[in-house]
């Protein structure tokens, strides 16, 4: 992690991250999760359409060695409706040169993509997140690669089927295991229940024998068929 | 409106992450910039029910861990029954591992997670510059480990706070500190140039050494001044007319402890180390040792043995206590603290006998005795006067007619003695009482009607008498006397026996269900920590330290030497020492933060003000006092 950002550092000094130059999405394979950094991420929006509205914040934090370093967060508010400050962005947390308000739109993705490394992306409900962070990605950038999504909303139910059978949202696994989100509906507060219900649910992963990110991922394409079958 | 804008920079999350610091200890006192340092630098950890969260074999602890969220229960293995148990259970906000983190060593508890449990914790780097650069930060951590004091090892606790606070350590070696490669000179060298060297290399001492590299003399800034004010010599005399012959010397492997202790009681500023042949290694001053210290005790021990009016010494007692305060800030161990206030109570007493013997000498050559705890070196700062006379009865005078003399004497030392807060003994063991200021015949037929005779009030008088040391005067007829009385004690099984049974009354304050046993009059949970906590240790060590031909006062010298001799199981002795040195730790930390809050001092404590962990020790301390009269039962078959 430590190298990475050092990297990442040494590549931002000698100047704005080239598009052709983007770490690639990683794919699902036999990587150990332990090992593994995964990005987790929740996004605020304009809406719930994602062909009329628009990302309003992007919070995420990352996990490593089954741990959440705080150095390692990317918090970014792309517009503040409140502030009327279009096509700026505030960047926090990736170094006090890019503190200063008034980055554009573009330069902040790019930062997010380089940041992200290409790893796995977990978020509650991300298929949701997906749609609107492609659609921005590709109006933006022109950018159009895959990275690996996963769903917290079904890696809970996975490994703990027996809890919240009836309310699914995230505010109620949160309640399930006494956590509480920093501020209601902000992007990297929620980011960061989403990792620590995470880390709870890859605890339990490991306790089973799931060690790696196909096997992880194996689970959940096990879990949505159960449910789909359950449903006729 | 700068820090809430510098606030308004951070990320969302790690502006929560301070927000829940700031809820709990020390992070609630520390400031803006140190909070956001720990929380920028911290990673948040999951751990399931009755997970491993550190384990005694991780090594070295790195992290320092503060519970966000469920609990954490410490888990040590008793060898003797080889079961688990319980040591502490911690909860949000709390913070582990601090002693090991302070003492760089592994853990010597197993933490494991009691429910799910998410963990904040920084790396080892991150410690170490928040310890340094946060005040708050180092007392809490400091703090948390003199809570746990005579369980840890102090020895790596005091190391520890060499190599991340301060260099201040009394148990660090003395190569430590000393000066490597000190000035010297021959002792022919003229004055002249021998001051020129010192100006050179900016130093305020000069070691005059023979051909062998044997410290012969040592000459200080402060003998120049004497010299040039007094006149004593001229510049071109040789450094050997004015050196100081003989200067101190010890060896580089003892402490900088007996150092600053051979400096206060002698005065000295400077002292030189020495290989095992006698080979000047190198010099070590005052400042070198005391460089961090707010009150130092070399400087102090001067200032009361050098005071001309009684008034100052009486003002002088106000740094005693802020000395104490401040060693027991820096980990000093409750042994060390009860030698430098003894110390500096001989200091006092001693400048009071000087200031009055130069005021009106009484003409006749005495030993002023000391008895009980003072005697025993284990005075603290609640302390009564015990003392009694040894003379010498000059030719052509009677006893009696040395005491006419003495007595008014003995009796103003008394009562200034008192002014500088050593209460009057309530039961007038002092030397003004006709009964104690005696010859040395007339001690020695006390000491025989003492140990032949087994009234109630001699086994009162056996806990002071039998504890005694010379503070001033000629030490030497004392040591006959007590040698004559040890020989006598030795052949008389009966009163040795006598003795064991009396101690065997002192029990320690535990019922039969490991709970306390309070006080009976009319303090409903007060334990007396002096009475009910060290008196067990005291009076059953005294037993076999008399029966043994051990001449030392001090319990926990007499335990060493027990051990030497076979007496002890070094190992019973270590416990035992441990266990008597934090019950001494704890009501000295009472007495501090009594004066602190300007109540009377008393040796009451309640239970139940202590944290749980140190309730816990003190439990387990009264316990091992059970064990020692569990030996003396045995021994003296009571």
């Amino acid at each position: 992690m430590i190298d990475f950002l050092k990297q990442w550092l040494e590549r931002k000094k000698r100047g704005g991250i080239d598009i052709g130059n983007l770490p690639n999405p990683k794919t699902i394979g036999k990587q150990p999760l332990v090992t593994s950094r995964l990005i987790v991420l929740d996004l605020e929006t304009t809406g719930l359409n994602p062909a009329k509205d628009q990302m309003i914040a992007i919070g995420a934090v990352a996990i490593n060695n089954n741990a959440m370093p705080l150095d390692d967060q990317f918090d970014l508010i792309l517009r503040r409706p409140e502030l009327d400050i279009r096509k700026t962005v505030l960047i926090h947390g990736i170094g006090p040169e890019a503190l200063t308000a008034g980055h554009e739109t573009e330069d902040a993705l790019l930062h997010l993509l380089d940041w992200m490394n290409g790893d796995p992306i977990l978020a509650y409900h991300s298929a949701f997140d997906q749609k609107f962070l492609e659609k921005t990605l590709r109006a933006e950038l022109g950018y159009g690669e895959n990275h690996i999504w996963l769903d917290v909303a079904e890696l809970m139910p996975a490994f703990f089927p027996t809890a919240n059978k009836q309310r699914k949202g995230l505010d109620n696994w949160a309640d399930t295991f006494g956590l509480q989100a920093s501020a209601r509906h902000h992007a990297a507060a929620d980011a960061m229940v989403t990792a620590e219900l995470t880390l709870i649910a890859l605890n339990k992963a490991a306790q089973q024998g799931i060690h790696t990110l196909a096997q992880l991922s194996d689970k959940l394409r096990y879990q949505r068929r159960l449910r789909n079958m359950q449903r006729f | 409106m700068a820090a809430a804008s510098q606030d308004q920079n951070r990320p969302q999350n790690t502006r929560a992450v301070m927000a829940f610091l700031k809820n709990h200890p020390p992070f609630s006192n520390m400031e803006e910039d140190h909070l956001a340092h720990f929380a920028e630098h911290s990673t948040l950890r999951f751990y399931a029910n009755d997970e491993v969260v550190l384990s005694t074999d991780d090594g070295v602890a790195k992290q320092f861990y503060v519970v966000k969220q469920g609990r954490i229960r410490g888990e040590r293995l008793n060898s003797r029954d080889d079961r688990t148990e319980t040591t502490f259970e911690i909860g949000l906000g709390d913070c582990f591992p601090l002693a090991a983190l302070v003492g760089e060593r592994s853990t010597r508890t197993l933490h494991r997670s009691v429910g799910d449990t998410f963990c904040l914790s920084i790396e080892h780097d991150a410690f170490v510059s928040l310890f340094t650069q946060s005040d708050t930060f180092r007392d809490f951590c400091l703090r948390g480990v003199s809570s746990l004091l005579d369980q840890v090892n102090q020895r790596i606790q005091s190391g520890a706070m060499a190599s991340i606070g301060s260099n201040f350590t009394l148990d660090s070696p003395l190569e430590r500190f000393a000066l490597r490669n000190p000035i010297v000179c021959t002792p022919d060298l003229p004055v002249r140039k021998a001051v020129a060297r010192m100006h050179e290399n900016s130093v305020g001492s000069i070691v005059i050494t023979d051909d062998n590299r044997h410290p012969v003399g040592i000459f200080t800034l402060r003998d120049l001044r004497t010299l040039i004010a007094e006149e004593k010599a001229p510049l071109s005399a040789s450094i050997r007319q004015v050196m100081t012959p003989n200067p101190c010397s010890l060896l580089a492997k003892e402490n900088a402890f007996a150092a600053a202790m051979l400096m206060a009681e002698h005065h000295f500023a400077h002292i030189c180390v020495v290989d095992d042949e006698n080979r000047l290694i190198g010099v070590v001053s005052e400042r070198d040792l005391f460089a961090l210290q707010r009150v130092d005790l070399v400087n102090l021990a001067r200032t009361i043995g050098t005071a001309t009016h009684l008034r100052t010494l009486v003002s002088l007692r106000a740094d005693v206590s802020r000395l104490v305060d401040s060693m027991l800030a820096h980990g000093a161990d409750s042994g060390q603290i009860v030698k430098i206030i003894t110390t500096l109570n001989d200091v006092t007493v001693r400048r009071v006998l000087e200031l009055n013997i130069a005021k009106n000498d009484p003409g006749i050559p005495f030993t002023w005795l000391a008895f009980g705890s003072e005697g025993r070196q284990e005075q603290t700062l609640l302390t009564d006067q015990d003392n009694g006379i040894l003379f010498t009865t000059p030719e052509g005078m009677t006893e009696d007619q040395v005491r006419e003399k003495l007595l008014p004497f003995a009796r103003i030392v008394n009562d200034e003695l008192a002014e500088c807060g050593f209460t009057l003994c309530k039961g007038n063991i002092m030397a003004s009482n006709p009964k104690l200021c005696l010859s040395g015949a007339e001690w020695d037929d006390w000491f025989v009607r003492f140990i032949d005779a087994s009234t109630p009030q001699n086994l009162v008088y056996s806990s002071i008498f039998l504890d005694m040391r010379a503070v001033f005067g000629p030490g030497e007829s004392l040591h006959e006397l007590f040698q004559t009385a040890l020989k006598r004690i030795g052949n008389n099984p009966l009163f040795q026996k006598m003795l064991a049974g009396n101690a065997f009354t002192r029990k320690p304050p535990l019922t039969m269900f490991r709970s306390f046993r309070y006080v009976n009059d009319g303090k409903k949970h007060a334990l007396d920590l002096k009475r009910q906590g060290l008196a067990p240790f005291v009076e059953a060590v005294r037993v076999f330290a008399l029966a043994n031909g051990v001449g030392a006062a001090n319990t926990l010298e007499r335990m060493d030497e027990l051990a030497r001799k076979g007496v002890f199981d070094p190992k019973d002795a270590n416990a035992w020492k441990e266990a008597y040195s934090l019950i001494q730790a704890i009501r000295m930390r009472a007495h501090n933060e009594m004066l602190e809050n300007k109540e009377p001092l008393t040796n009451y404590i309640d239970p139940d003000d202590l944290n749980p962990l140190d309730r816990r020790i003190l439990r387990e301390s009264f316990r091992q006092a059970q064990r020692l009269q569990q030996k003396l039962e045995l021994a003296y078959q009571l």
